[in-house]
């Protein structure tokens, strides 16, 4: 089911397109890689979900109605420029934050507690924000961030001023939210981590989606045939290359000769057979590309 | 809860927390009280009198008898002690001693009347005032002198003479009703500069908030959760109520203060309040010519110059003007707010919106001088400065039709700010970085919402 989706986004500031007839669709309760390099027109297609800004053209879908105000209380939103009233104190200003999205005080004061006792910070509550530590100020707006239980979660660069220690507890918030159906848009250039937790992208580049899908399937499709093979060091694989196999290249390690192969015609299946009827086999893995390397490749080739 | 109601809470509660609030809410009564106060106590400790010897040597000759011009003709004042001798070498020796601390020596002359020669020796230089009471108590002195043996005049003739009971009488021509200038001047002054003043002081500061909201960047998350209109009117409507509660604080404090002081100080207060409304009747002489003479009828005066003013529609004009005014310039303000950024030279849009509350209140004593020319109109119809000006016309009687035109072309201007300063507000918060010029504020207008 889709939960959301933009149909020919276009949007044009004074000098420039930010976006250019941008169309994506976001699965219900999976984590959706909005990526791109700096400039690209990520914020703005956030602004715009987020009705921040109103796009020039094309239509915005949300849990399948048209995109409208009563929307916001529905969607979370930690934008990547963070900020906070610094002289308000961390517990009224979550509250304030909350109420916005439509929680009674009461309320929002019970989650508020819960969270905050869950990231450590409870002890906190009365203090200025300006006294907190950049850590902590980050852990604060996260959970103002969620705890409307939005449908829609959207994170801009969610990552960037988190400690290791810090990041890993995000991301394991991160995929708790999914996992109890929360659908999480998550933009960044931080390749590593779209390869742990997204399930799909796009991949916007001078303001135009130049590559969308699931993650699995785009590195399929961006694979080049080629294959890791291990085998002991007494061996020398080019002595087993089928025709149409290219020798990319070899390393002879201490006890195995590891090499990557290429097939440019001919089946797999042939070559791995040829192996195996003349050597020890030690591993056999088709080289799947990152996505540092396809968003690398995509956007060079523009 | 609607939304605005609680950004309105929030920026209302955590003004009125701050502790430059409630410094300013107890000094601002401070200073309004010492204002009252503080020339009363420095009168009470001025009274260190300067002893002031006169050695009269002019002589007069009449009936058989001589006898000096000068001599114990000068009166005392809270300043000036005079008393006289009659030995310019003796006197000196008592300026050294340090016995008088200043001689005034009339130099024996044959002219007639005497009036060349006088000499003031004294160590210090005598203050300013000193110097013109003594002036013009010599010529006082020369006068009455004149008066009586050239003119014959006797001591209720002079007194009459030296304070004539004349009395000014104003009447509106039209109506034929007493005009009370005076009255209304101070009334138009006091509403047209709280206007002036509050506009400024919470205008600039709606300005400084939204400027706050942009650089620490938790607008963007604000403008996720509301409206960016919603959130400028809540904020412009919580420093409006944060205004009127200082301004309401200020006036309950200086009364309680006031009231204080006097059960403190009774008697200084009763002799300073006399004191006082000797210089307004001073000030304010409305007197009718039948009643001239007598000094009672001169409150009454007052009391019925009061009593002239239309308060219902002075109060109702000033409510109207002033909430108008208000909320005119902080939404420009606001606006502009939205413009700043950490490095941005805030001046270049600070100034259009400052220029015309200067020109308003630069043009304060012209319009005062004469509340229905054609300064006084146009400033009082052009949106910009009518909430000042207008006010100081209004308690002098303004035509109907005028009213209508200012407070409609009021509205109508108010609305169109609040349009442009929504536009520039929605757009110049999120942008972050990057020096805004004219040009592109121009090209904002043409976004979509």
């Amino acid at each position: 089911m889709i939960l959301f989706s933009a149909k020919d986004v276009s949007k044009t500031y004074t000098n420039h397109k930010a976006l250019d007839k941008v169309s994506i669709e976001v699965e219900k309760g999976s984590i959706f890689g909005l990526l791109g390099p700096n400039g690209a027109g990520k914020t703005t297609l956030i602004r715009i979900i987020n009705q921040i800004t109103a796009p020039d053209e094309g239509e915005i879908f949300f849990m399948g109605e048209k995109l409208k105000a009563e929307h916001v209380h529905s969607i979370g939103y930690l934008p990547e420029e963070r900020g906070l009233y610094k002289k308000m104190k961390v517990g009224e200003q979550a509250i304030y934050l909350a109420e916005l999205k439509g929680i009674k005080r009461a309320d929002a004061k019970k989650r508020l507690e819960f969270w905050f006792e869950k990231f450590d910070i409870l002890s906190w509550w009365n203090r200025k924000v300006e006294e907190l530590s950049k850590g902590m100020q980050q852990k604060v707006q996260f959970v103002t961030t969620i705890l409307h239980e939005p449908k829609l979660l959207i994170f801009d660069e969610p990552f960037s001023g988190f400690d290791p220690i810090n990041t890993n507890l995000l991301k394991h918030e991160i995929l708790e939210l999914k996992k109890k159906g929360a659908t999480i848009i998550f933009s960044t250039h931080n390749m590593e981590s779209v390869e742990e937790i997204c399930d799909s992208i796009a991949l916007i580049n001078k303001s135009r989606k130049i590559l969308d899908g699931k993650v699995v399937d785009i590195k399929q499709e961006f694979k080049k045939n080629q294959f890791e093979v291990v085998i002991p060091s007494e061996r020398d694989i080019r002595h087993y290359l089928t025709d149409g196999v290219k020798l990319i290249n070899s390393i002879n390690n201490p006890h195995t000769q590891v090499s990557t192969l290429e097939i440019e015609k001919g089946r797999n299946a042939d070559l791995l057979s040829n192996i195996l009827l003349n050597t020890d086999l030690i591993s056999y893995r088709e080289i799947l590309p990152s996505m540092n390397e396809i968003f690398i490749e995509t956007v060079s080739n523009e | 809860m609607n939304k605005i109601a609680i950004i309105i809470r929030r920026e209302y509660l955590t003004r009125v927390k701050k502790k430059s609030f409630l410094v300013m809410t107890f000094l601002g009564p401070i200073l309004i009280a010492s204002l009252w106060i503080i020339p009363f106590f420095l009168a009470m400790n001025s009274e260190t009198k300067s002893n002031i010897l006169v050695v009269d040597e002019t002589l007069i000759e009449k009936d058989g008898i001589k006898s000096s011009l000068y001599t114990e003709k000068f009166k005392n004042t809270s300043e000036l002690n005079f008393e006289y001798g009659y030995d310019i070498t003796k006197a000196q020796d008592l300026l050294d001693q340090g016995k008088y601390d200043a001689v005034l020596e009339i130099v024996k002359t044959n002219d007639m009347p005497p009036i060349k020669g006088f000499l003031f020796y004294s160590k210090n230089e005598p203050s300013l005032s000193a110097q013109g009471e003594i002036r013009s108590q010599l010529s006082n002195i020369l006068k009455d002198h004149v008066l009586i043996y050239d003119y014959g005049m006797d001591e209720k003739d002079l007194e009459w003479f030296n304070n004539p009971k004349i009395g000014f009488y104003s009447k509106d021509i039209r109506s034929g009703k007493d005009s009370y200038k005076e009255i209304k001047t101070i009334l138009g002054t006091i509403s047209g500069f709280l206007i002036y003043m509050f506009i400024f002081l919470f205008g600039a500061q709606v300005m400084k908030s939204v400027s706050e909201e942009k650089t620490s960047r938790i607008v963007e998350v604000l403008v996720s959760s509301v409206k960016p209109i919603q959130l400028l009117m809540g904020k412009i409507v919580s420093i409006a109520l944060v205004g009127l509660t200082q301004f309401f604080l200020w006036i309950v404090l200086s009364f309680v203060l006031i009231a204080g002081l006097q059960s403190f100080y009774p008697q200084t207060f009763t002799e300073a309040q006399k004191e006082d409304i000797t210089i307004n009747e001073r000030v304010i002489s409305v007197d009718k010519i039948q009643e001239a003479s007598s000094s009672s009828s001169e409150v009454n005066q007052i009391v019925q110059g009061l009593f002239s003013i239309d308060y219902v529609l002075v109060i109702s004009m000033f409510l109207f003007y002033f909430m108008a005014g208000y909320f005119l310039y902080a939404s420009l303000f606001g606006a502009v707010g939205a413009l700043m950024d950490v490095d941005t030279d805030a001046q270049q849009f600070t100034l259009p919106v400052t220029v015309p509350l200067i020109l308003a209140i630069v043009c304060f004593p012209i319009v005062i001088q004469d509340p229905s020319g054609t300064v006084a109109f146009w400033l009082s119809i052009i949106p910009l400065t009518a909430p000042i000006i207008m006010m100081i016309r209004i308690p002098f009687g303004v035509p109907v039709w005028e009213i209508a035109l200012s407070m409609s072309l009021m509205i109508v201007f108010i609305g169109f700010c609040m349009w442009m300063a929504a536009k520039i507000y929605r757009t110049g918060i999120l942008m972050y970085g990057k020096n805004i010029t004219y040009k592109e504020i121009w090209k904002w207008f043409k976004y979509k919402n």
